[in-house]
């Protein structure tokens, strides 16, 4: 054990002094202080601004006068959703995906407003978070730390006076692996700022270590990699150039591909054309808005037996108010099966994706980054489903509002009759019925379990590179 | 050495270079991988061109089918207007295969009515988010990002490597002019990145119909972008450091190019140029359009005579509701919100000129941007499309309001009048 450990000390005295390996960590360090101290920037200056429009959408619906309750299931109501708190580290979806819907009666309307619509387009690698520094960037930072560990003892001839001497190769390889190690452990610290300041911010401490652990396999597994190559590849301008090539194929070329691939694997419809599908469907259940539509011909018939009344106007409720319950249902349930569906297609389309993580432990590690950060297609998902409960929730309430406080009488003549239309409007108290809208992420347990392929991955991709550098290293040669 | 022509030296060094190459693997396996990646890239272009052109032709035909079913019922224009969506898309250019850009984030397609349009034009329909993100292997990306990455593993030990196998000075003594010797070798590792690049480029452009002269100056542009790291490469290469110092160097001045300047720029122009928050546009015009119910329709008319000053004669509405009041009230909705939408436009065209700009220190992000240009996908045609739907849904409106403010009889034969997206010639 002494042994190792006088080896991993001798190899940081060796980084200390080389310049290549210094101006490296520099640069890369920066880029990870900027990029965290930026992204933290962003992220809160995002949720303070959806947050304020929360509350100005909220203040504005609920200071709504006396109306029809109709008229506020098109006035409608906005919802923002705020950033995880460890947005700031992985900011995943947010700024492809809209982060406000517009909520109204018979619709279901899409996320808007996405950040990179509207941002400078310099190319996809311009959107530097902390975390895509890590997933890109420490690797190679491994590398140029890592390829010399063993290449360069054997190049100056010291490696075969090393196992001269009696030391088991195991034991060298095991210091060298402990340098890097240990490095790579100090290349965490920006990552621990974050997500301690994520924990200051309401982040459980759970999340905050799952995801430094996700970074630390995936830097180990580029650790093994580096010292592995190392360790069997005779020269060490060939170790340093199949390393370089291996992280263009790891980081670069493989995740694009996936993409590809996965888009053709399991192509999915996009919104309009489920929308065309489902209004042909629609069609079938009649128009809410008029309540003699044939479609609710039964409605109105069981509602009149039901009372014992002949005549509508002689019904306790409004009969206008029911059916547009009732349609609202129905047309709601439709709605959330094809919103269901489309959701499913998209979950299937990420996992064609995330299968290519056995292949490239960047694309494990990115999406475990951002399941367990909160901001995965999972929590997109829910935000949409979540949005979608709160408008069914006022519709339905204002429709409930509809039949039972409005005459009948009145809520038909209200286009021609001024009195009778004045009689239509409600009391702006019932506004109250909004429920407050902020979204929260999952417990970190869930968002840890929602990453278990990921975990799986990443653990049987270092599991194997160790297993392969302890059976080669009794083989080390000088 | 003078006794020779100079040309006849040239040839024999070539072949020289050439015979040398040739039992070079390394270098013949990274052709063919470059050949590999860029079939690749094409392929999966052309296949998701084909993909949104299939999309494109299914959503036409059952735009279509929805409009008649819906004309089928209505017995008004003001209810015609209401219920009729009409579909809007911006369908991939011939050259979309190689450069797809913005269409995977921003929508390409619509469907919108004669309410107000600011309610409908933010409406997104766009790809898979995750795939968005992670980004595609297309042509742009493999050029602008893979391939000068290839050429710094390819060249940055080209003299290094001679000297660690002690050919240094052979080389040099037995070549004609040692400079010439390494500009060869390097011309020749990159000519043949650029053909293998290059190659299922010209084919699949043929394939796909696209102009010849975008094709050319597709290859024109990777090849000056290829010419220009290979001297950046050689140049470094020719330095008496050791090859892993170079590859260090290239590798760095890379990140400073496609990471770091572009996402430095991203975040100082983003500052730079505010553009307004699409809520406020959006809560703007619902602010407008919900209060009119409640004023009195003089207000809304007066507002709305404004910008339709031959209707000004035929505001006046009598009864609590009337189409051509409730449509009034949508323009209107759509003016007031337009101050905002203007400069949200003007916000996002003035960000993605000065990226343009900020592109020319930044060369993988200009190459990108500049393939991208010809295959009509980067942000300015995404912005033309939007202004395409606004100058359709505009045509929407010439067509209803006479019928409305003239109250012109219900006849089904000038529905077939009605205005078609796409009709009108792109700009």
């Amino acid at each position: 054990m002494k042994r190792v450990l006088v080896i991993a000390a001798a190899e940081w005295r060796y980084w200390l002094r080389s310049r290549l390996a210094q101006g490296g960590a520099l640069l890369i360090t920066a880029l990870l202080v900027a990029t965290t101290v930026l992204t933290t920037l962003r992220m809160q200056s995002e949720t303070a601004e959806r947050t304020q429009h929360q509350a100005k959408a909220e203040t504005a619906f609920l200071t709504q006068p006396d109306r029809h309750p109709h008229r506020m299931v098109h006035y409608g109501h906005y919802v923002f959703r705020t950033p995880a708190p460890l947005a700031l580290f992985d900011p995943g979806l947010d700024p492809v995906t809209g982060q406000s819907i517009f909520l109204e009666g018979h619709r279901q309307n899409t996320a808007m407003f996405a950040a990179s619509g509207a941002s400078a387009d310099l190319g996809g690698l311009s959107w530097l978070s902390p975390a895509m520094v890590y997933q890109l960037f420490a690797p190679l930072l491994v590398i140029l730390l890592g390829h010399g560990l063993v290449a360069r003892e054997r190049e100056a001839a010291t490696l075969a006076t090393l196992l001269a001497q009696g030391t088991p190769g195991r034991v060298v390889l095991a210091g060298k692996a402990l340098a890097l190690l240990s490095f790579v452990v100090v290349l965490l610290l920006p990552l621990a700022l974050g997500a301690g300041f994520a924990v200051l911010n309401g982040e459980q401490l759970l999340a905050a270590g799952a995801l430094m652990i996700a970074y630390l396999l995936y830097l180990v597994i580029w650790g093994a990699l580096a010292l592995l190559a190392s360790a069997f590849i005779r020269n060490r301008a060939a170790v340093l150039a199949t390393l370089a090539t291996l992280w263009i194929a790891l980081t670069l070329v493989l995740p694009a591909v996936a993409v590809s691939s996965a888009a053709n694997a399991a192509p999915m419809a996009g919104k309009l054309e489920d929308d065309l599908a489902m209004l042909t469907e629609l069609r079938k259940l009649g128009d809410g808005h008029n309540a003699n539509d044939p479609a609710f011909a039964q409605l109105r018939a069981d509602l009149l037996a039901k009372h014992g009344v002949q005549r509508v106007e002689d019904l306790p409720v409004n009969l206008r108010g029911v059916v547009a319950q009732a349609s609202e249902q129905k047309l709601t349930d439709t709605l959330n099966s094809y919103a269901g569906a489309r959701m499913a297609a998209e979950t299937r389309q990420a996992a064609a994706l995330s299968v290519y993580g056995w292949l490239t432990p960047l694309l494990a590690v990115a999406e475990a980054s951002r399941a367990v950060s909160g901001t995965d297609l999972t929590h997109h998902h829910r935000f949409l489903r979540e949005a979608e409960d709160l408008r069914y929730a006022f519709v339905q309430g204002l429709n409930q509002i509809h039949a039972e406080k409005l005459a009948y009488a009145d809520d038909i003549r209200r286009s021609s009759d001024p009195a009778a239309e004045r009689r239509t409007r409600v009391d702006a108290a019932n506004w109250q019925l909004l429920e407050r809208f902020r979204f929260q992420p999952d417990a970190a347990g869930s968002r840890l379990q929602q990453a278990r392929p990921q975990w799986l991955m990443l653990g049987v991709w270092s599991t194997l590179l160790m297993m392969a550098g302890f059976w080669l290293g009794g083989r080390l040669k000088p | 050495m003078s006794g020779l022509s100079s040309s006849a030296n040239l040839w024999s060094a070539i072949r020289r270079e050439a015979a040398f190459l040739a039992r070079d693997r390394s270098v013949l396996a990274w052709w063919l991988v470059v050949l590999c990646l860029s079939v690749l890239a094409v392929s999966a272009g052309l296949s998701e061109v084909q993909q949104q052109n299939a999309t494109i032709a299914r959503l036409l035909e059952a735009d279509a089918a929805d409009r008649s079913a819906v004309l089928k019922t209505q017995s008004d224009w003001g209810g015609t207007a209401y219920s009729s969506f009409h579909l809007t898309y911006d369908a991939p250019s011939n050259f979309a295969f190689a450069a797809l850009g913005r269409r995977d984030d921003t929508p390409w397609k619509h469907r919108v009515r004669m309410l107000a349009l600011e309610g409908q034009i933010h409406e997104r329909d766009a790809g898979h988010p995750v795939l968005a993100l992670v980004g595609r292997f297309d042509f742009a990306f493999l050029a602008a990002f893979i391939l000068p990455l290839v050429l710094i593993v390819l060249l940055h030990d080209i003299r290094a490597r001679e000297r660690v196998a002690g050919r240094y000075d052979l080389l040099v003594a037995t070549a004609g002019r040692a400079d010439r010797l390494w500009q060869m070798r390097a011309a020749l590792r990159t000519g043949g990145v650029f053909i293998c690049a290059a190659i299922p480029l010209l084919v699949a452009g043929v394939m796909a119909n696209a102009a010849a002269a975008t094709l050319l100056a597709a290859t024109g542009l990777l090849l000056v972008y290829l010419l220009a790291w290979t001297i950046l490469c050689a140049r470094l290469a020719a330095s008496q450091r050791s090859g892993e110092l170079i590859l260090a160097a290239l590798m760095t001045i890379w990140i400073f190019v496609s990471v770091i300047i572009p996402a430095a720029g991203r975040i100082a122009i983003d500052r730079a140029v505010p553009v307004p928050s699409g809520a406020d546009i959006i809560l703007t015009q619902r602010e407008a359009v919900n209060d009119a119910w409640d004023l009195p329709k003089e207000v809304t008319m007066a507002a709305f005579v404004e910008r339709y000053p031959q209707w000004e004669a035929h505001t006046k509405v009598e009864r609590p509701f009337a189409w051509k009041w409730y449509f009034a009230f949508q323009q209107v909705g759509d003016q007031k919100a337009q101050a905002l939408s203007d400069a949200y436009y003007a916000g996002r065209q003035k960000r993605d000129r000065l990226a343009g700009r900020l592109a020319v220190i930044a060369p993988p992000v200009l190459l990108e941007r500049s393939l991208q240009m010809l295959a009509g996908t980067d942000l300015r045609a995404s912005l033309a499309y939007e202004a395409r739907v606004r100058a359709f849904h505009a045509s929407l409106r010439e067509f209803y309001y006479p019928k409305l403010f003239l109250d012109e009889p219900f006849e089904r034969a000038a529905l077939d009048s009605m205005p078609q997206f796409g009709s009108q010639p792109p700009k």
